[in-house]
C-alpha cells in the first residue's frame, strides 16, 4: 500500500521531497525499461524501419525523378511480374541445387574433419588455424583466385593437368560444369565454417559418458553412432542453419566466377535481384524478390528450428 | 546489496545516463555545422602553376572570380591515364582545379544515382556509360546542357553517336531532336582485329563480310589458334552489331505513328544469329561460352586467336610489348557486314552530365572543363596520350600518326557505320534478356529460334508494361 500526502498541508521543502521521491519511485518502476531503451531503439531504427521500407517499397514502384523519390502503390502486381519472369524459377532451381549441395557436402566433410581433429592429440591447434585460413580470405578475393585457377587457357588447374597429360574442361564454361565448379569453391570457403561450429560442439561435450561407453565395451563407431552425434545433433542443427542462411545469400563467388552463365547454368535469386536493383533500376520488384527470398529463408529457418527442438527433447 | 543501495544504484544509473543523451546532444549542437562540401577527394591532381592557355576558358587567372574546383566521377578503365593526362594539361593550361574520383565500372553507376539523389552533388561531372545515362536523361537528373549556356553550340566535328547526346522527352528516346544532356568523352566504337602476318603469309585479304570472316577462320583454325572468337560475356553488344549488319534491329520506332515494333524475331535476326553462333562455336577456342572482353585481349595478344571483332579501346593493349607478344602484327579495319557495305559498329561510349543539384556557379565550371576538353588541340592531345577521342577530324588527322594511325584510321572509316543499341529507359531489361537469351543459345540450352522468339516476346512485355504504344509481335 502507497502512503500519499496532500502536498498543500506540507512546507515547500517537505513538498520539493515529496516531489524528488515520487521521481525516485517512478525511476524504480520504470528501471529495466530505461535500460533495455537504447537497445530496443537501436533495434528498430536498424532491423524495423529497413524492414518495413522493404515491405512497402514491395508494393511499389519506386522513381528518382529529378532527385525525389517518387512512390506509386502497385499492389501484387510484383507477385503477377515474379510469375511471369522465366528467369525466376530457374534462378530458384539454382539457388536450392546449389544451397542443397554445399551444406549436405559442408556438414558431412566437417564433420569427418572435426571427428578426426577433436580426435588428434597433436597439432589441434595448427590444424584449426590452417581450416581457418579460407574464412579470412574475402569473398572477392576467392572468386577472382579461383576465377585465375579455372581459366581455360591460362588457368594453374588446367596446366596441372596438362602436365599428366590430359586436357583440362572448360571449367566455367561448361554449363555441366559451371555449377560443380562454383560448388567447390564455396566448399573451399565455408567447410572451415562448419568445421570450427562442429569441432566446438564436440570439444563440449562430456568425455566421461564416451568413456563410460568404451567401459561398457561399445566400439567407436558404435561409440559414434549411438553417443557423440546424438549428442552432436543440436551443434549440428545450428551450424546447418547458419550455413543454410548463407548458401541462400550467395553471391560473390557466383558474381565473379561466371556471372551466372553460361545461358542460366548459374543463375541464383540474389544474383538475379542485384541485375534488376543495380542495373535494371527496378526498386520495387527488387525488393519483392529480396521479400520472397528472404520468406524462404525463414521457412528453413522454422524448419530447423523445429528439428532442433526435437533434438534437444 | 539492500533495497536502500540497490535504489540508490538505479537512480544513479539512471541520471549518468540521461546526463550522457543530455552531454551528447550539447555535443551535436556545439559542434561544427553541417557542411555541404565534396567529402575529400580520392586523390586530387597536382596544380602546377597557372599557365598562358589558348583555350577559350575562363581561368582561375583571368577572371576576377575564378572558376570553383570542379570534381569529376570517372572511372577506372584502359583510358584513363589518356583522361588523367588531359586533366593535367587543363589545369596546367588554366589554373582551374581538377579532381577525379576514380571509379571501378561496377560502383560508377551507384556512385552516379547517390550524387544525384543528395541535396547537392558531390560530383560536377558524372561520367554515364551508354546503358544507363538514359535514365539520367529521362529523370532530369542532369542539366540540359543549354540551361547552363543557351548559347552553346556543338561542334559538328564532335560526333554524337547516334544522338547518345540528346533525350528526346516525346518520344522517349534519343533521337536527332532531343534536346542536349551529355557529351561524349569516350568515342568506344567496335573494331574488326585480325592478324595481318598471318593473313600476309595465307594470302587472305582483309575481310569486308561475314562470309570473308568465315572462310579465313576456316583456313588459319589450328590447334593453338582459334579462327574467331565471340564475346560471350556479355554477348548483346557484339551480337548487335551482327543484327545491324543484316539490316535489323532489336526494335524500332514508327517515327509516323509513334509506335515501337520489336523485331528482333525477323529473318535478318536469325541470319544474324546463326552467322554468330557458327563463328563462335565452330571457329572459337574450347571456353567459347565464358570469353569476355579480358579474356579475348589476352587471347589476342598471346597469338591465340587470328581474328575478332572488339572494342577500339583494346588496340593499344595489342602493341604493349609488356602485355602483347604480336606487337606490330595486329591490324585493325571497320567491322565487316553481311554484304559489302553493310557494316555495323556498335557504339558502346561514355558521356559527361552536369547534375541537376549543383549550384550555377559549379554547373558553368564544369561545362567550362568540357568545352575545353572537346576542342580539336585537347583532343589530338587526348588520343596522344592513348584514350579514345570523339572528334571526326581528330580522327582523320590521327590516322597518319606512325604509332597509332593503324587503328585510328580504322576508327575515322567506322564512324559512318555506328549503330547504337535500343536507347530507351527500359534498355538495361531488354539488355538482360538479349544477354540471357543469347548465352542460351550459344551453349545449345535453347535453339537459335526460341532464343529469338522467347527473346521478343519477353522484350514486347517490357515495353508494354512500361506503357509504350508497342505493335503486335509478330510470330
Amino acid at each position: 500500500m502507497r502512503f500519499t500526502t496532500k502536498p498543500s498541508n506540507l512546507s515547500p521543502a517537505s513538498s520539493q521531497a515529496v516531489r524528488v521521491n515520487r521521481l525516485g519511485d517512478f525511476i524504480d518502476r520504470t528501471f529495466q525499461y530505461w535500460t533495455i531503451a537504447p537497445l530496443i531503439i537501436t533495434l528498430l531504427l536498424l532491423v524495423a524501419y529497413p524492414s518495413i521500407q522493404l515491405i512497402r517499397m514491395s508494393v511499389s514502384e519506386v522513381d528518382i525523378v529529378k532527385g525525389e523519390t517518387v512512390w506509386e502503390f502497385v499492389g501484387l502486381k510484383h507477385l503477377e511480374t515474379a510469375m511471369q519472369d522465366p528467369v525466376v524459377p530457374v534462378a530458384l532451381k539454382n539457388t536450392l541445387v546449389f544451397v542443397i549441395a554445399v551444406v549436405i557436402i559442408e556438414t558431412f566433410l566437417a564433420l569427418i574433419i572435426s571427428l578426426l581433429v577433436s580426435r588428434s592429440k597433436h597439432l589441434v591447434g595448427f590444424y584449426r588455424t590452417v581450416m581457418l585460413i579460407p574464412m579470412l580470405v574475402p569473398p572477392i578475393a576467392i572468386g577472382t583466385m579461383w576465377r585465375l585457377m579455372y581459366d581455360y587457357n591460362y588457368g594453374f588447374i588446367n596446366q596441372a593437368l596438362a602436365l599428366i597429360g590430359i586436357s583440362g574442361p572448360t571449367w566455367t564454361a561448361d554449363p555441366n560444369l559451371a555449377m560443380p565448379s562454383i560448388i567447390l569453391v564455396d566448399l573451399w570457403h565455408w567447410t572451415s565454417f562448419m568445421f570450427l561450429i562442429i569441432l566446438a560442439g564436440l570439444e563440449s561435450m562430456p568425455q566421461e559418458i564416451n568413456e563410460a561407453g568404451r567401459v561398457d565395451g561399445a566400439s567407436e563407431s558404435q561409440i559414434l553412432r549411438y553417443i557423440t552425434l546424438p549428442l552432436l545433433r543440436p551443434t549440428l542443427v545450428t551450424a546447418v542453419m547458419l550455413r543454410t542462411i548463407f548458401a541462400f545469400k550467395v553471391f560473390d563467388e557466383i558474381f565473379l566466377l561466371t556471372g551466372g552463365g553460361p545461358g542460366t547454368a548459374t543463375e541464383v535469386v540474389s544474383l538475379y535481384i542485384y541485375d534488376v536493383f543495380s542495373k535494371q533500376f527496378r526498386l520495387g520488384y527488387a525488393s519483392f524478390l529480396a521479400l520472397g527470398l528472404a520468406l524462404i529463408i525463414s521457412l528453413f529457418v522454422i524448419f530447423y528450428r523445429r528439428i532442433g527442438r526435437r533434438a534437444q527433447g | 546489496m539492500n533495497l536502500h543501495s540497490l535504489k540508490m544504484t538505479k537512480r544513479s544509473l539512471f541520471m549518468a545516463m540521461s546526463l550522457l543523451v543530455l552531454s551528447s546532444f550539447l555535443l551535436a549542437a556545439c559542434g561544427p555545422a553541417a557542411t555541404t562540401e565534396p567529402p575529400a577527394p580520392t586523390s586530387a591532381v597536382t596544380q602546377p602553376p597557372a599557365a598562358e592557355t589558348s583555350a577559350p576558358v575562363p581561368t582561375a587567372t583571368e577572371e576576377s572570380k575564378p572558376l570553383p574546383p570542379i570534381t569529376i566521377l570517372i572511372n577506372e578503365s584502359p583510358w584513363l591515364a589518356g583522361f588523367e593526362a588531359l586533366v593535367n594539361k587543363y589545369v596546367e593550361e588554366t589554373g582551374n582545379q581538377v579532381t577525379l574520383n576514380r571509379t571501378p565500372f561496377n560502383g560508377m553507376l551507384e556512385k552516379s544515382r547517390n550524387a544525384v539523389q543528395a541535396s547537392e552533388s558531390e560530383f560536377d561531372i558524372l561520367t554515364l556509360n551508354e546503358q544507363w545515362y538514359m535514365q539520367f536523361y529521362a529523370d532530369g537528373l542532369v542539366t540540359p546542357i543549354k540551361e547552363i549556356d543557351p548559347n552553346f553550340v556543338l561542334d559538328p566535328q564532335i560526333i554524337e553517336y547516334e544522338w547518345a547526346t540528346r533525350w528526346d522527352s516525346e518520344l522517349g528516346y534519343s533521337s536527332e531532336n532531343g534536346e542536349l544532356y551529355g557529351l561524349p568523352i569516350n568515342g568506344n566504337i567496335m573494331l574488326y582485329f585480325y592478324r595481318k602476318d598471318i593473313f600476309e603469309a595465307n594470302g587472305l585479304a582483309v575481310p569486308q563480310t561475314w562470309q570473308e570472316v568465315e572462310a579465313a577462320a576456316q583456313k588459319l583454325k589450328t590447334g593453338d589458334m582459334s579462327g574467331y572468337v565471340v564475346r560471350a560475356n556479355p554477348p548483346n553488344w557484339e551480337f548487335q552489331a551482327f543484327l545491324a549488319s543484316y539490316g535489323g534491329n532489336v526494335i524500332k520506332l514508327d517515327p509516323q505513328t509513334g509506335e515501337w515494333e520489336v523485331t528482333l524475331n525477323s529473318p535478318e535476326g536469325m541470319a544474324a544469329l546463326n552467322t554468330w553462333l557458327k563463328l563462335g562455336r565452330e571457329y572459337g577456342p574450347a571456353n567459347y561460352a565464358d570469353n569476355g572482353q579480358a579474356e579475348m585481349i589476352a587471347l589476342m595478344a598471346s597469338g591465340k586467336v587470328a581474328q575478332m571483332v572488339l572494342v577500339g579501346a583494346a588496340a593499344p593493349d595489342f602493341d604493349n610489348p609488356e602485355k602483347s607478344i604480336v606487337v606490330g602484327n595486329v591490324a585493325a579495319a571497320p567491322v565487316p557486314g553481311a554484304t559489302l557495305g553493310s557494316n555495323a559498329t556498335m557504339s558502346g561510349i561514355w558521356v559527361m552530365g552536369i547534375p541537376h543539384n549543383l549550384p550555377d556557379e559549379r554547373k558553368q565550371a564544369a561545362l567550362a572543363f568540357l568545352n575545353w576538353a572537346l576542342t580539336k588541340d585537347a583532343q589530338l592531345f587526348y588520343a596522344q596520350s592513348g584514350a579514345i577521342p570523339v572528334r571526326q577530324d581528330v580522327y582523320e588527322e590521327m590516322a597518319n600518326d606512325p604509332k597509332l594511325g593503324w587503328w585510328m584510321k580504322a576508327m575515322a572509316d567506322s564512324t559512318r557505320f555506328i549503330h547504337a543499341q535500343p536507347r530507351i529507359t527500359e534498355t538495361p531489361q531488354i539488355i538482360e534478356v538479349l544477354d540471357r537469351r543469347l548465352s542460351q543459345a550459344l551453349i545449345s540450352e535453347i535453339t537459335p529460334e526460341q532464343a529469338l522468339l522467347e527473346g521478343a516476346r519477353e522484350i514486347h512485355k517490357i515495353l508494354t508494361d512500361a506503357g509504350y504504344k508497342v505493335k503486335p509481335l509478330a510470330e
